[in-house]
């Protein structure tokens, strides 16, 4: 079979429920989100460890906060994953699902990781980071963490390379459905997205950690120091980012035909990152601007790696943009009005906690929060009428 | 239409079912714990009884680490699982309810940065703003519960689905509101086994201990009454015909239903126990009430995948991911018939041609056998144990999840010619479609079922002849 016809007979036959192009952005935008978080637990969980391992008196201050920071970030990387989960299955279900059967076993075998990963590291945090004890565990824990990042980065790359597939499935004839086969990698792009963020990700929270503590006095200089490890890492890394982002241009780019593009993107991020945290003088002043900055250029990798599925798939004819679809009102109310609620409730949580820390004294949320408290209460209350009058309206008139 | 994958070891529709009773546990426990631990804050806040916090924040950190991130990590991997499993089943429910699910999303995205802001804030804010926090918890984790619960119940009685093909159909469908109040109910239940485990792990001069295990009591004694009236009154005779009729089939083992009613009774006289006695009650006596309600959930999630069988998604997949019914609302047309005119081999991807197929490297006896083999995987794989592959061997015990071998022998149908027999007349029975394919691809799948049914017995006789 024609792998054209392949690829689009694998589609979905129901389509997806909006204009799939949007559905592609909000692909990339809650992956942006997921990888900051998973690559912060990786970066916070390496510094941990290397605190105990060299310590002085602010390194193991500061491995400690890592060894917290750690399953918290797990955590939140778990969360935002699940969003870009499902807009993938939705737009590029053909290559999510074969890659994923392909690799049936590691793709079952990753949530294990996660948990075994997340649990070690909850266990060196809770038993071990006041002294550095049970350090096995924290080192067990990154080389889980880092395992799962493989499978992903595994099951992503044996997805666009559907040319391939039918020769892992049967080779020589016999089909194979132990899913046991790590079939695809790429060692440039693997290093680039995980342990090369991993460590911007960590400088940008160091710093951004020693801006929130920064009203402390006591603290003033071990917050000073702490935001000039923040940049001195950054500085330190942007340059093998950009090298490694090269490389994957050079591979994987190279590969697909798009070499050329994605150097220059990749090394002109890791360039204008080495040059802000050159220039970045002040870094604790500047520690929500410097997050800024590396929210854009995640966003540029985002796209980047989104262009070479899209080129990937465009060799056999395969396109978002052509991708079947019916716009369903039904979902696009619920996820619309959910939303609204949504983004209001976790907003005003994220203003709880950041005016509840910060400060030794005692602190209290301001009334603005908390009038956005009662609002946001009020609008999560009120979206179970929304709901049930949705439910009536679609049993009693729907039909 | 995509790779099989079997399982390895364990068949992959046990991996589906481990991490998905995991799941629901975490899940229901955080959508009733949030209500039990808003209404101590109540009492704590209107009342004056600070000594309520200190159960709320062991509650609230036992939450945090095991129920909210344990607990999404299975909801992470049930997407994994069912993926690997049945990859066609779950791309439905994505195509339809994606949006709904993202909507989910949200809501879990407000329990998990909710469980955070409430644990890290005690004392850090006002009680009523922490009492706040303790009413998004809840509202949340509720709001999270209807979203899925639609989700759910949709694979059960797509219901008016089939006409206007319109997802908000499918989501409010006749199983809907029964299973959501269904579940809410028995919610209170788990979460007081929760209670009285995070509860007695609390210093004896605990003096808020007595009187929380009685609330927890009442609580759980109460959700499990409702949740049983329901199931009975409500629930199931909205169920259809077939799933009642497969309800009573051979496809449920009879110690399912054992496991069930035993872990209802137990939890029933747990709980009552609790409330007489509250000075008697002990961890170790909570912990195994949480295990039995893990059986007994475990359970009652099998029997409710199961009874929609031999569908993926009832009245429109079959569980070997093929789409058996038009949908002439959305432009879909059956797949099943017309692959008994082509065939099966060739005609989708990743099914390969027969002279693609190798006969060597497989050590089968026949080219046919080969070809069998693909069939079979791709028709029975996905509630059969077919090969090696998933099986454990356990003190000569075979351990597979209903064996087509061990199925085949107990109707004693051992030849090709008699399992060519029984193919063809498969359909008839409740639990199973008819086999797709042309004559010649179902004399394969015999060839091969019989070379299966040797395999087994080639390696036992062996071990018997060495005793």
């Amino acid at each position: 079979m024609d792998i054209g016809d392949m690829l689009e007979r694998m589609r979905d036959p129901l389509g997806a429920p909006f204009y799939p192009p949007a559905l592609q952005v909000l692909l990339v935008v809650t992956w942006v989100f997921h990888i900051f978080f998973v690559t912060l637990a990786l970066g916070s969980s390496a510094f941990s460890i290397l605190g105990f391992l060299r310590p002085n008196e602010y390194r193991l201050r500061l491995a400690r906060v890592a060894a917290r920071l750690t399953p918290n970030a797990v955590g939140l990387g778990i969360v935002t994953g699940i969003a870009p989960l499902l807009f993938v299955q939705t737009i590029y279900d053909p290559i999510w699902y074969a890659s994923n059967t392909l690799s049936g076993f590691w793709s079952v075998s990753f949530i294990f990781v996660v948990m075994g990963g997340y649990s070690l590291a909850y266990l060196f945090y809770l038993k071990g980071s006041a002294d550095g004890r049970l350090l096995w565990s924290a080192v067990a824990s990154f080389i889980l963490l880092f395992f799962a990042g493989w499978v992903m980065h595994v099951l992503a790359s044996v997805s666009i390379r559907p040319e391939r597939w039918m020769e892992w499935y049967a080779p020589g004839g016999v089909i194979d459905t132990r899913g046991v086969v790590f079939h695809s990698w790429n060692i440039p792009r693997l290093a680039f997205l995980l342990p090369l963020q991993a460590g911007l990700s960590l400088a940008v929270v160091l710093t951004l950690f020693a801006w929130y503590f920064r009203r402390i006095e006591e603290d003033a200089p071990f917050m000073t120091w702490v935001a000039d490890r923040g940049r001195w890492l950054g500085l330190a890394v942007s340059p093998l980012y950009a090298l490694a982002g090269l490389l994957w241009a050079a591979t994987e780019g190279a590969e697909f035909g798009v070499g050329m593009p994605v150097g220059i993107a990749l090394a002109a991020v890791g360039l204008a990152l080495t040059g802000y945290f050159f220039f970045l003088k002040q870094p604790m002043q500047h520690a929500p601007r410097t997050l800024l900055v590396w929210i854009i250029a995640l966003v540029v990798v985002g796209i980047v790696r989104e262009g070479i599925r899209a080129v990937s798939l465009a060799r056999f004819g395969y396109s978002v943009s052509n991708y079947p679809y019916m716009m369903d009102w039904g979902s696009i109310l619920v996820f619309g009005v959910t939303t609204v609620v949504g983004v209001a409730v976790v907003t005003y949580l994220a203003l709880v906690l950041y005016q509840s820390g910060g400060t030794k004294r005692d602190a209290q949320v301001s009334p603005r929060v908390e009038r956005l408290g009662s609002i946001a209460t009020g609008m999560l209350g009120a979206w179970f009428a929304f709901f049930i009058l949705v439910g009536l309206y679609t049993t009693f008139f729907l039909k | 239409m995509y790779p099989v994958w079997e399982g390895f070891f364990i068949h992959s529709a046990m991996f589906v079912a481990i991490v998905s009773a995991f799941h629901v546990l975490a899940s229901h426990l955080t959508v009733a714990a949030a209500w039990f631990n808003l209404y101590l804050e109540r009492r704590a806040v209107y009342e004056n009884r600070p000594e309520l916090y200190v159960y709320l924040k062991r509650s609230a950190l036992g939450l945090l680490v095991f129920a909210y991130v344990f607990g999404a990590m299975a909801g992470v991997g049930i997407w994994q699982t069912t993926t690997a499993a049945n990859p066609r089943g779950i791309s439905t429910l994505i195509h339809n309810f994606v949006l709904y699910w993202g909507s989910e999303w949200y809501m879990f995205l407000i329990d998990v940065v909710g469980i955070i802001a409430y644990y890290y804030t005690f004392e850090r804010v006002s009680p009523k703003t922490h009492l706040r926090l303790a009413w998004i918890l809840a509202l949340g984790g509720t709001g999270t519960l209807t979203i899925i619960v639609g989700i759910l119940s949709f694979k059960l009685t797509p219901g008016l689905w089939f006409e206007t093909g319109a997802s908000l159909n499918g989501f409010f469908n006749p199983t809907f509101w029964p299973q959501l109040f269904m579940r809410f109910a028995l919610m209170f239940t788990i979460t007081a086994a929760w209670a009285l485990l995070i509860v007695t792990g609390l210093p004896n001069g605990y003096f808020a201990r007595e009187r929380i295990i009685r609330i927890a009591a009442v609580m759980g004694l109460g959700g499990l009454i409702v949740a049983l009236g329901i199931w009975f009154f409500w629930y199931d005779p909205t169920l259809p015909a077939h799933a009642k009729t497969i309800l009573r089939s051979p496809a449920i083992p009879p110690i399912t239903f054992t496991v069930i009613i035993g872990g209802l009774i137990a939890t029933f006289l747990g709980l009552l126990f609790a409330l007489v006695m509250p000075r008697r009650q002990h961890q170790i006596i909570a912990l195994g009430a949480m295990l039995v309600l893990f059986a007994a959930i475990f359970g009652a999630e099998r029997t409710r995948e199961v009874i929609r069988k031999p569908d993926i998604i009832a009245g429109y997949m079959s569980s070997n991911q093929l789409v058996f019914n038009d949908l002439p609302a959305r432009g879909i047309q059956r797949e099943e018939q017309p692959l008994n005119e082509t065939g099966m081999l060739g005609a989708l991807p990743f099914l390969p041609r027969p002279d693609q197929i190798s006969v060597a490297a497989t050590g089968a006896s026949s080219h046919q056998v080969a070809m069998g083999r693909v069939l079979v995987i791709q028709q029975c794989a996905a509630c059969h144990n077919v090969s090696n592959q998933t099986a454990i061997t356990v003190f000569d015990q075979r351990l597979a999840l209903r064996s087509l071998a061990q199925l085949l022998e107990r109707r004693k149908m051992t030849t090709a010619p008699k399992i060519e027999t029984y193919l063809n007349g498969i359909g008839a029975f409740p639990y199973m479609h008819p086999v797709v394919g042309t004559p010649e691809e179902r004399a394969a799948m015999a060839l091969y079922l019989e070379y299966f049914l040797q395999q087994q017995h080639a390696p036992q006789s062996q071990a018997q002849a060495r005793r």
